[in-house]
């Protein structure tokens, strides 16, 4: 949901970006929420791509709904969704917004930052994770994320809309070997790199399970920890209300592999890991998946 | 030169593990990467943890690895100019 041009739809959406920082300025960080209640119902009334776009999770999430239920899923799946952004638009638009949380295993996290090996955090396109990024910066090490930063994304990273100082550096992913040497550099030093799970774009993967269907899974971050003898913990976010959040973090894992052969077996375990863990997570908080495509098919 | 070559040759034989090639077949001039050896980007990460294991050289970033990746040659130039 990233313009990316100066396309009509994309103006239609800067339009209603503008129309949610109005109601967010008008009427605090309630307005945006109020909005949001009408905007996603017409959305999931009248728009056929919508369902096609949350139907592949939601049918594997749900297998015994049938078309009504799937149809208040699809509402309440958007719903959550539609929180995120105003819970993002609104830490850009103030400057000293925060929002309500808790960071579960934060002890588990310092305990394995502390061993001075670095670490990899793992996390996925779920919950409220690019505010949980925010809290990064109290981490005792600098923090590093992995990713494709899309500069001209009409929905801004909250951090840019201010011209807010991130707290984190960004490696390109799109650069010269995927941003691995930097990464790697990164962890060498005891630092802390956070890369995304769930969306394979490109390079190596694994095939494993996931609500009982084939996926592909990127599995770089795992081969990253595996040569720089770094733990993984895998940090998701969960919302827990409105204004609220928690984020967890699951014990750390540290794949290991002997030499290149056994790389493919530890890769496949380790996504296996990863896919229960989201699995898990999902039981518990199942409307806030926000891949919005056949994840399936990537 | 020739020493650290050489090592660089058994290192991607014996550590990364290039498959029906022996040290002796790599070409100094051959690329490491995609048409020539054929290795990818996880083995971009393999390649520097190694290189830091066996010749304490750390490349630090992703614009000096993509010159010292360039070859046997440029790789070898690379550990040799950055040697303690």
């Amino acid at each position: 949901m990233m313009g990316k041009g100066n396309s009509w739809k994309d103006r239609l959406e800067a339009l209603g970006h503008w129309f949610f920082y109005v109601a967010m300025r008008l009427f605090g960080h309630a307005g945006g929420y109020v909005l949001l209640v009408p905007v996603v119902f017409c959305y999931v009334l009248c728009s056929r791509k919508i369902h096609d776009i949350t139907r592949p999770y939601l049918r594997r999430r749900f297998p015994d709904h049938g078309f009504f239920r799937l149809w208040l899923d699809t509402y309440k799946n958007l719903l959550s969704f539609g929180q995120v952004l105003v819970d993002r638009g609104w830490l850009g638009l103030n400057r000293d917004a925060s929002l309500q949380g808790d960071f579960v295993g934060y002890d588990k996290l310092l305990h394995a930052i502390k061993q001075g090996r670095g670490v990899v955090l793992l996390t996925a396109h779920i919950g409220n994770w690019q505010t949980a990024l925010a809290h990064l910066e109290n981490l005792p090490v600098k923090v590093h994320a992995l990713m494709q930063y899309d500069q001209q994304a009409v929905a801004k990273h909250y951090f840019d809309l201010q011209g807010k100082t991130r707290s984190f550096e960004i490696i390109n992913a799109d650069g010269p070997f995927g941003g691995m040497i930097d990464a790697a550099a990164a962890l060498q030093r005891g630092e802390a790199v956070t890369i995304m799970g769930d969306r394979y774009v490109k390079g190596s993967c694994s095939t494993v399970d996931f609500f009982k269907s084939p996926v592909r899974l990127p599995d770089a971050a795992y081969l990253l920890a595996a040569c720089t003898n770094t733990p993984v913990v895998v940090l998701l976010v969960a919302n827990t209300g409105w204004g609220n959040y928690q984020i967890r973090v699951w014990d750390p894992f540290y794949p290991q592999h002997e030499n290149r052969d056994q790389r493919p077996a530890m890769l496949k375990e380790c996504s296996e890991q990863f896919a229960l863990i989201l699995e898990k997570h999902l039981n518990q908080y199942p409307f806030q998946w926000y891949n919005f495509f056949d994840f399936w098919k990537q | 030169m020739e020493t650290i070559k050489n090592q660089l040759k058994e290192i991607m034989v014996n550590d990364l593990k290039i498959q029906g090639m022996k040290p002796a077949d790599i070409r100094d001039t051959e690329p490491l990467f995609g048409d020539g050896l054929g290795l990818d980007s996880l083995d971009a990460v393999e390649l520097v943890v190694l290189i830091q294991k066996h010749f304490d050289v750390q490349i630090a970033d992703m614009d000096e690895g993509k010159k010292a990746f360039a070859s046997i040659n440029s790789l070898a130039q690379y550990i040799e100019a950055h040697k303690v």
